[in-house]
């Protein structure tokens, strides 16, 4: 396990950081993603560009829906997490837990699924709400939607399929659970028709969050981004979060906190590597997420920032595991 | 050069044979493990398969546990994840994924298989079902299962806006079932739009076919069942202002072959002696939507049954084959266990190009979806044994002509 000694990084593919190489996407994006492999980052988050393009200024955006990338991008890639977005009023809460299992299977264990806790309007207006949500339902939509792919993800045990052939026993009937939920949202049998998880279940990543939704994050989450601020206001969040999990009555090293660093092109290395353990030594975070306004800001953190960061002992140099629960020192999964 | 057939590749975990899991060389691990896939993928690809097929149910197969447990068909990858893996690691063939309009929304379906393409190069097809089992309909909802002609409804508007956003729409859909506002935020498709596939041969599915499909996955089992779908369905497709060329009607084929027919029956018959009466029973209850069949003597024969709310025409498929043959529960349950309802053929590389080229020629399909019993093994075998027959007869292409699925399948781009 980790022993919380060393900073959780991970990167934020966004849309529109484009440049102007000519390049495939695919073959672009897969360059950043193996980059940031080769760094030993924890992970990469692929942001789903239908919500953002509402703010209009995306003219550039990704061709590619988030949970297809990660497949693809699992295919070509062996340790690094991947972490997509998806909304919970794109899908069915079944359809999702299918699809992030699945992504996790295909990865070997290193999913994981970004669900913002954003009402996005228009994600309403394309998807047959045009009425919306009010705040307070969906608030309590969500919770029930987290709850049922949790569920789901723990609908076999981890030693249910037995693959029998000569007993002719696929899998144990007794280690396969139905959900049989039924909620005020939601009504789902279950179980899921992926089996169990590599990592037990995929990550599950929080963002956007509000503060009425901190006691559901603290009470599910196992990363939870939050936006960059003073190294005080992120100390009294980090400590106001890690509270909420205790008294969900779950360890609070359980529940990861990382805070945004946006990087400027003209900082200097040491500059950087100095803001980042200032924080990180205050116990304001467990990490950070690094957001990309253009590539080659990508390629001097890998090449100097990272680097500062292991002579100082505060970032790995080495995957210890092969699972994203095992780089970010969270139980879970055969490995560790 | 003569026409050429359309072959996909229908890839299903260990096998389309029910029992293919206990088959000492199939591959037992294959619902989780991606590698195997990606083999038979390359596999396909480079056999010149025009598409790798995926089916898809958003639940179990199977409602009784017991019955589930003896199956490998409780788990496997969910299609569109498993397709977006392997569009990276393969180049050329395309990719064809299930999803149901009964369980998704148009708008982010049609950015997800949109998004598949683009990964693909233009490789990508949706098939379009409605879903037939309560199993599913339970994961959504607490009413149950919605009427044939209900789902269907949902599905012809479905369709209609999935196709409008990926012809690049800008106009609103404000409709029964669904409303969407803007145009989709990814470019267009490489080949213009993912192709449309449908599965679905009722009277209601027949004309949703004719009037957005381009390609058609069919069951038959006789030339005669073959040909009057496809001249039926072919026939439809003036009302929608068609030409008979733009869809390409693909049935299910699932050939046992080997070097000698000997060998292949032998092979055969070892797949169907793994077959337990109760697993047997069972599937062939999901194709007539009922839930008892066990209670009646598994050695008589088919009990009188109401008109079913699932599969309409996979229902009526297996009663009219139960009446043709005089076959009892037992004979029809392991007769459909073998390739559910799909047609057979047990032979040399020779006798299955016969048989292809007889319903290719005849105007009984344009193509085939082929559905190996097991797997690696019989994907190996129609690869290396009846693939160069065919081609030997100018039946099928030697190598890709084009980049993209269209391109494969000689269909229009469209505008
Ligand atoms: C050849 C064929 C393949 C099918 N494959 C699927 C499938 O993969 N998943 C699914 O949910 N339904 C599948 N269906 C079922 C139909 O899409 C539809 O759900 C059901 O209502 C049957 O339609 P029908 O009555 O028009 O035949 C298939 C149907 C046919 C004829």
């Amino acid at each position: 396990m980790d022993n919380g000694a060393t900073m959780h990084l991970a990167v934020s593919l966004l849309p529109g950081t484009s440049d102007l190489t000519g390049e495939p996407e695919f073959r672009r994006l897969v360059r950043f993603v193996q980059q940031a492999e080769a760094a030993v980052l924890d992970m990469v988050l692929l942001a789903d560009c239908a919500p953002a393009s509402d703010s209009g200024t995306v003219n550039n955006p990704m061709p590619f829906e988030a949970t297809t990338l990660l497949a693809a991008l699992a295919t070509v890639t062996s340790r690094i997490g991947l972490v997509a977005a998806a909304s919970t009023v794109a899908h069915q809460p079944y359809n999702l837990a299918r699809r992030f299992a699945s992504l996790d299977i295909i990865s070997h264990g290193r999913a994981g699924w970004n669900a913002t806790m954003a009402r996005s309007p228009r994600e309403a207006a394309n998807f047959s709400r045009p009425e919306g949500f009010s705040d307070t339902d969906f608030r309590r939509r969500g919770e029930e939607y987290i709850g049922i792919v949790q569920g789901l993800w723990q609908g076999w045990d981890a030693d249910a399929l037995l693959f029998d052939k000569t007993g002719g026993r696929f899998h144990d009937p007794g280690k396969m659970h139905l959900l049989d939920h039924k909620g005020e949202f939601f009504s789902v049998r279950g179980p899921l028709n992926v089996a169990r998880s590599p990592q037990d279940t995929p990550v599950l990543v929080f963002s956007g969050l509000s503060e009425p939704d901190l006691d559901i994050a603290a009470r599910t989450a196992d990363v939870i981004l939050l936006d960059s601020g003073s190294v005080e206001s992120a100390k009294v969040r980090h400590d106001d979060l890690k509270r909420r999990a205790t008294a969900a009555g779950r360890d609070p090293d359980a529940v990861k906190v990382l805070t945004n660093i946006s990087l400027a092109p003209d900082d200097s290395s040491a500059t950087v590597a100095d803001r980042l353990e200032t924080q990180f030594r205050a116990k304001s975070c467990d990490g950070f997420i690094i957001q990309l306004s253009q590539l080659s800001v990508f390629d001097d953190f890998i090449n100097r920032v990272a680097p500062e960061l292991r002579r100082r002992g505060l970032f790995r140099d080495t995957y210890r595991g092969t699972t994203l629960r095992s780089h970010l020192g969270l139980a879970g999964g055969g490995e560790q | 050069m003569t026409a050429q057939m359309k072959l996909g590749a229908f890839l299903w975990a260990t096998g389309h044979h029910i029992a293919a899991w206990r088959h000492p060389k199939s591959h037992v691990t294959a619902g989780i493990d991606i590698g195997h896939y990606i083999q038979l993928a390359r596999t396909a690809e480079a056999a010149k398969f025009d598409m790798i097929f995926c089916e898809d149910a958003a639940g179990l197969r199977e409602a009784n546990i017991g019955i589930a447990s003896q199956t490998s068909r409780s788990i496997g990858f969910e299609p569109i994840s498993l397709l977006s893996a392997l569009a990276v690691q393969t180049s050329r063939i395309g990719l064809v994924s299930t999803a149901s309009t009964s369980y998704n929304e148009p708008y982010g379906l049609a950015r997800t298989f949109l998004s598949l393409d683009h990964l693909s190069g233009g490789r990508a097809g949706w098939n379009l079902v409605t879903s037939a089992s309560p199993i599913e309909a339970a994961n959504f909802g607490a009413t149950g299962l919605k009427p044939h002609a209900d789902r269907y409804e949902r599905a012809r508007e479905f369709a209609e806006v999935v196709t409008g956003l990926w012809h690049g729409k800008a106009s609103g859909h404000d409709g029964h079932s669904f409303s969407v506002r803007d145009p989709l935020d990814l470019p267009r498709s490489p080949q213009g739009a993912p192709v449309m596939v449908q599965a679905g041969a009722s009277d209601v599915g027949r004309d949703l076919a004719a009037r957005t499909a381009d390609v058609v996955f069919t069951a038959a089992q006789t030339f005669e069942e073959a040909k009057a779908f496809y001249d039926d369905l072919k026939g439809r497709m003036v009302t929608y202002g068609r030409e008979p060329d733009d869809i390409k009607i693909m049935p299910g084929v699932s050939p046992v072959v080997a070097q000698t027919e000997a060998e292949a029956r032998e092979k055969h018959e070892e797949l169907q002696e793994l077959i337990p009466d109760d697993v047997g029973v069972a599937l062939l209850s999901s194709y007539l939507s009922i839930s008892d069949l066990g209670r009646y003597p598994i050695d008589g024969p088919l009990p009188e049954l109401p008109e079913s709310e699932g599969m309409k025409s996979r229902q009526a498929l297996v009663v009219e084959q139960s009446r043709r043959d005089g076959l009892s529960i037992r004979q029809l349950a392991r007769h459909f266990a073998g390739a559910r309802g799909h047609w057979r053929i047990v032979g040399t590389a020779t006798q299955v190009a016969d048989e292809l080229q007889a319903r290719f020629e005849g105007g009984a399909a344009d193509g085939f979806n082929v559905m190996p019993s097991y797997f690696p093994g019989e994907l190996d075998a129609f690869a290396t044994l009846v693939v160069p027959e065919l081609q030997r007869r100018g039946l099928f292409r030697r190598d890709y002509e084009g980049r993209t699925l269209r391109d494969h399948l000689g269909l229009k781009r469209p505008a």
